[in-house]
């Protein structure tokens, strides 16, 4: 009895002394370049991992919620470096920190400005029509709209846990959106506070999420004082927990209109998946999404459940499209063991035959206007900035 | 005895809220006279904006602190009925394992509940109304007679920013177009 109350209390002491001197930790280290910004939006290029990557260029949306670094959180955690590794010619945007001027961007200006325009310069930079969109939670919700907006750039389509039918009780958000009056936040705040809707998400699971989380931090912490590899293995606990910890509350603040549009037409009214929601002039009709579909989910995702995802596949007129469904949650599809083993690489399968040039069946060079030798001197290591 | 601790937290603050909407309520209520009219009667609004706040405030708390005390006795049956023998420090594990279960689950019944969802919508709209008037009343009674800049201010430029962008943004667009209509004549369309 004495010598487990020693052992836990041992665990406790390796675990704050690893955070008096905390491990140097980066997020988003796969090599980049900013090929193209506007106001606080950047268009990141990734230095592609082969000579010759597949000619069709992927672009990924990331939600507005949220940093897009979850999806290149660490090395062996990495979407992005699977796709690389893959073959991909990878593209993504980082939305930045919403602050005063931008409380009256819509979701329109969001759609048929940034994206266009980001697509618009991949189009460019790869001298083809038409490129593969890869939205991811409420930036897949973002692809949809825009696919059926602008379905003559869009090569294929791929959602990854992304909503588009609102109308469920399967998750807590879904339930609580629909009581909560959005006018009066916007009008008082402008701009939504990121730290406002963590602390919805953490509602969500209050003990877990606030409690269990770090006591299991400290479970995981080894006492063999006298071995190296163990303390190596304890610094990596203590990197790996502060890189997560790091994305969950690096939140942006919401752009006010947007989020006012995205509640009350999305969650509110479940317009998208009905055909009768409006982004500048223009009535989304998601049958005028005729691309490849690839629509991704996680099965015990708490913040989209599947039923909020599922309906696109018959929503889209497209003939070729795919569903996945893997055993994980929201983030562990990004950052989980199955993301790498399995999530990744199916994705990866079913891109690669639609991601070469109709009629070639080879790989072509991508198009930059610089040596890969120049490019990847000029990358940076880390795209993560500080608000 | 559980249950009659909230009743009587409940009681209480019924008792004052009925007191106060019988008496000062009503007086606040009060048209208000002279040339500070305008001023008292927006002044005056905020006290039945916290009364109904401080009202929605009270029934989310109830209803909380409910599920606390039902979260609090299924760890007390669980761990009578889980948990026997000497007491020693795996016990505590198991005990802790037993309340983390315990409480998120009967929170998340809670949480999940059409009930809840409509306290905090209720609760959030009252708050951000109550937010919304004391920002009002520091711009009224202390920055705009210092001559300061107020938030209506900065978010009229910021909408007025706003549209310039969206419009340069647009002729910035329009003006591409033309010129790839006729490049020839791209210095003069510049």
């Amino acid at each position: 009895m004495k010598e487990a109350n020693l052992i836990d209390f041992e665990k406790f002491k390796r675990g704050m002394e690893l955070f008096l001197e905390p491990p140097d930790f980066s997020v988003g280290t796969t090599p980049s370049e900013i090929i193209f910004t506007e106001d606080k939006m950047k268009l990141i290029h990734y230095i592609p991992a082969v000579e010759k990557p597949y000619a069709v260029p992927v672009l990924v949306v990331y939600a507005l919620v949220n940093r897009y670094y979850i999806l290149d959180l660490q090395p062996d955690k990495s979407v992005i470096k699977k796709l690389l590794d893959e073959g991909f010619d990878v593209y993504i945007i980082d939305w930045g920190y919403p602050s005063g001027t931008d409380r009256y961007l819509t979701i329109d200006d969001y759609v048929n400005g940034y994206i266009n325009n980001a697509v618009d310069k991949i189009k460019q930079r790869s001298g083809l029509d038409t490129i593969t969109l890869f939205g991811v939670c409420q930036g897949g919700t973002f692809s949809v709209m825009y696919a059926a907006l602008h379905p003559e750039k869009i090569k294929n389509l791929v959602t990854l846990v992304s909503p588009v039918n609102f109308d469920t009780d399967k998750g807590l958000l879904h339930i609580w959106a629909r009581s909560l009056d959005v006018d009066k936040i916007v009008d008082y705040y402008g701009i939504v506070p990121g730290d406002f809707l963590n602390a919805g998400f953490l509602l969500t699971d209050p003990f877990r999420l606030m409690i269990d989380k770090y006591v299991g931090l400290f479970e995981k912490i080894e006492c063999e004082t006298d071995d190296g590899q163990c303390e190596l293995r304890n610094e990596e606990t203590v990197k790996n927990f502060l890189r997560m910890e790091k994305w969950i509350f690096d939140s942006p603040d919401q752009a006010g209109e947007t989020f006012r549009q995205f509640f009350k037409d999305c969650y509110q009214k479940n317009l998208l998946i009905k055909n009768k929601m409006v982004i500048g002039k223009t009535t989304v009709d998601l049958k005028k999404i005729s691309m490849p579909l690839l629509n991704v989910m996680a099965e015990f995702d708490h913040l989209v459940p599947n039923e909020a995802s599922k309906p696109l596949n018959d929503a889209v007129s497209s003939s070729d499209k795919e569903m996945l469904v893997f055993p994980t949650g929201h983030i562990g599809i990004f950052v989980g063991s199955r993301s790498q083993k399995d999530v990744c690489p199916r994705i990866s399968e079913w891109l690669k035959p639609r991601s070469i040039l109709n009629g070639e069946g080879e790989k072509r060079p991508i198009q930059t206007g610089k040596k890969r030798s120049e490019r990847k001197r000029n990358s940076r290591t880390s795209r993560v900035n500080k608000k | 005895m559980e249950k009659s601790n909230f009743e009587s937290t409940q009681e209480i603050f019924d008792m004052w809220l009925k007191t106060y909407e019988a008496t000062f309520g009503r007086i606040v209520e009060m048209p208000a006279m002279g040339p500070t009219r305008e001023r008292s009667e927006k002044m005056m609004k905020g006290f039945s904006l916290f009364a109904e706040l401080s009202s929605t405030w009270m029934d989310s708390n109830v209803n909380f602190q409910s599920v606390f005390m039902e979260a609090m006795r299924r760890v007390r049956e669980k761990t009578a009925n889980e948990m026997e023998g000497e007491i020693n420090p795996e016990k505590y594990k198991e005990f802790y394992r037993i309340w983390i279960e315990t409480y998120s689950e009967t929170f998340k019944e809670f949480l999940k509940s059409g009930h809840f969802a409509s306290d905090m919508g209720k609760f959030m709209s009252y708050f951000m109304e109550f937010q919304k008037f004391n920002r009002e009343m520091l711009e009224e009674n202390y920055l705009k007679p210092m001559n300061l800049p107020t938030k209506t201010e900065i978010d009229e430029i910021n909408k007025e920013l706003y549209s310039l962008k969206k419009k340069v943004k647009e002729l910035d667009r329009v003006i591409k177009e033309l010129s790839l209509m006729n490049p020839s004549n791209k210095d003069e369309i510049l």
